[in-house]
């Protein structure tokens, strides 16, 4: 079994499974979360459960870039703050504007996007890669999350920052022949694919989930989120 | 005639010492001898250690020419023949004909007038005579399975004839993808058990030349290097000559600008083609792949497939006719999940968490049943 053949298990056959594991798992998340149920709302309506959705996902969309200070997790540790913002600025940027990555979006949805150009992506992918590395040291040292760190939390670290690590090496064929780092970064990816549903990390869908719940309920009773 | 020397046929051949000289300048280009090698890595001989560091074609001239012509035994197996082809239709007046000229070809079915017994009979009587001296060139696959009986040449196996050749050979070039690495016929499902050459011959150095097929100036500097300095060139973790296969296309590519910027043609007709931008969404397989194209170019340097507006395949590549399609993004999953296959596993998900979750309440209803009795 050399690396060629690797490259094309991960892939092919691997990247399907690991594609498959992940919506299944997502929905078995959702439908348990839904089926948790919800406690009789009888108070009556004061205001829009739909401006108090939308009021929550900018607030969510404004504070976070523009104004970070008006939060507590901001002001008690701006460092960590603004590394989680970053790594998940490059991370979005990464998956959904660069063009290697939106080729693989067109292939699975027959639709293709604009994308930006190399050196940005590149740039943005290297501070992802830096501000993991920042929570990483942050997760070692800081007292209070050192008792909050398990096993769960530095494989969650791990698994998302190898597909990272590898796509950034490969990009600029570094130490390792292409094929090999290929095969690397796919076989990552699709690890994290089918470890996704099983973690926190299936934050991706319940952070948007819970924005839209807490939202509504705001919203009925007119208080802003 | 392999027994003059160089000079001696080439002045017979009407070509003066000032032409050859000249032709000796580009022969330094075209291999890359910016300076002699290395003597460890390029196995120079040792009464020759006080030409390093002397670049001149001058130096080159005065090997070839006190140097006899290498006789060449040229096997064809699963081959199209296009290496040859290439070869041979090569318009290069200097370069690619220079080299033909310090060889003499002993054996090669396509170009030879001879056929049948004779022609295998002179291949013995060459390979006999030059036994330990001559350059083995290979083009094409060989087959492996059911014995090698897909490919025979005068009823004996490809595997048979390569290993019998091989034995005696002083060098062995592989030319082409197929005979490097199996090429089309190893595409998928590889019927006949296809295979390239430095996986059947692993007791002698194996030069490949890929490519669909190899760049002439690839193979016959190759050739030359192996004259002038008696030993292959420096080659990569393939086999590969770094000369001509140590960047990718991609770096040395004239639309490389465009991919930077993030200009792409999105089909083969639009204003991006129109423009010349980069072919990258369009399948181009240009940052993987490791040759000379975008350097050297075909047809004495007039252009090369991504100049033309075609995305490069990967053709110096192992196993380029499975990486996924042509005209496929590189970075591409091979295949994607049907959408019945997405909508059976979300089925299967969401059904798994409705069972869950029931199971779950009625286990609760019936401890509070239990707590209240």
């Amino acid at each position: 079994m050399n690396w060629e053949n690797i490259l094309e298990f991960a892939r092919g056959p691997f990247f399907q499974v690991a594609l498959l594991v992940f919506v299944a798992g997502m929905a078995y998340r959702l439908v348990r979360v839904l089926a948790l149920g919800w406690k009789p709302d009888r108070v009556k309506a004061k205001g829009s459960r739909v401006g108090g959705v939308a009021v929550s996902f900018l607030k969510g969309i404004i504070i976070w870039p523009f104004v970070p200070w008006v939060k507590n997790t901001f002001s008690r540790n701006p460092v960590i703050y603004l590394a989680g913002g970053l790594f998940h600025l490059g991370l979005f940027v990464v998956i959904f504007l660069g063009t290697a990555h939106m080729l693989v979006w067109k292939s699975l949805l027959g639709i293709g996007w604009f994308t930006l150009p190399l050196p940005i992506v590149d740039w943005l992918a290297a501070g992802a890669i830096v501000a993991m590395i920042a929570l990483f040291i942050n997760r070692l040292v800081n007292p209070v999350l050192k008792l909050l760190t398990g096993p769960a939390e530095w494989l969650n670290w791990l698994i998302v920052f190898l597909p990272m690590v590898t796509g950034y090496i490969m990009t600029h064929h570094l130490w390792l022949e292409y094929d090999t780092l290929f095969a690397l970064h796919m076989l990552a990816v699709d690890v994290l694919l089918i470890w996704i549903p099983m973690s926190r990390i299936s934050h991706f869908m319940f952070y948007f989930f819970a924005k839209a719940i807490h939202g509504s309920d705001f919203g009925k009773r007119a208080v802003t989120p | 005639m392999p027994d003059e020397t160089i000079g001696q046929h080439l002045k017979r051949q009407g070509i003066s010492r000032r032409d050859f000289v000249k032709m000796c300048g580009v022969l330094v280009g075209a291999m890359g001898l910016r300076y002699a090698p290395p003597l460890d890595e390029s196995g120079l001989p040792a009464h020759l250690e006080n030409v390093r560091g002397f670049t001149s074609a001058a130096f080159i001239a005065d090997t070839l020419a006190s140097k006899p012509r290498v006789p060449v035994i040229w096997l064809e197996f699963q081959d199209c023949a296009g290496c040859s082809e290439a070869l041979t239709r090569s318009q290069d007046p200097t370069l690619v004909d220079l080299v033909l000229n310090t060889i003499t070809i002993e054996y090669h079915e396509t170009l030879s007038a001879a056929a049948g017994f004779q022609a295998e009979q002179a291949k013995q009587d060459a390979m006999k005579k030059y036994a330990g001296k001559y350059v083995l060139v290979v083009e094409g696959s060989i087959p492996t399975d059911n014995d090698g009986v897909y490919c025979t040449i005068g009823g004996r196996t490809a595997v048979d004839l390569l290993k019998e050749a091989a034995a005696g050979a002083a060098a062995i070039i592989a030319t082409g993808n197929c005979a490097s690495f199996g090429g089309i016929p190893k595409a998928k499902p590889n019927p006949t058990g296809a295979k390239g050459v430095w996986e059947l011959i692993t007791d002698k150095p194996v030069v490949n030349i890929p490519g669909c097929p190899a760049i002439p100036e690839a193979t016959t500097g190759t050739i030359a290097n192996f004259i002038v300095f008696g030993a292959l060139p420096q080659l990569d973790s393939l086999h590969r000559p770094l000369t001509f296969y140590g960047h990718t296309i991609h770096d040395r590519c004239l639309r490389r600008a465009f991919y930077e910027a993030g200009k792409f043609a999105e089909s083969f007709d639009d204003e991006g083609a129109k423009q010349g931008w980069c072919l990258y969404k369009l399948g181009c397989k240009g940052p993987t792949t490791y040759n000379s194209c975008a350097t050297i170019k075909w047809d004495q340097g007039l252009s090369f497939p991504i100049q033309s507006g075609h995305p490069c395949l990967g053709c110096s590549e192992p196993n380029f006719w499975d990486g996924g399609g042509f005209y496929q993004g590189q970075s591409a999953p091979l295949d994607r999940p049907t959408i019945t296959a997405v909508g059976a596993a979300a089925a299967a998900g969401a059904v798994i968490g409705v069972g869950v979750a029931a199971a779950n309440r009625m286990q609760k209803t019936s401890a509070k049943v239990e707590k209240g009795g």
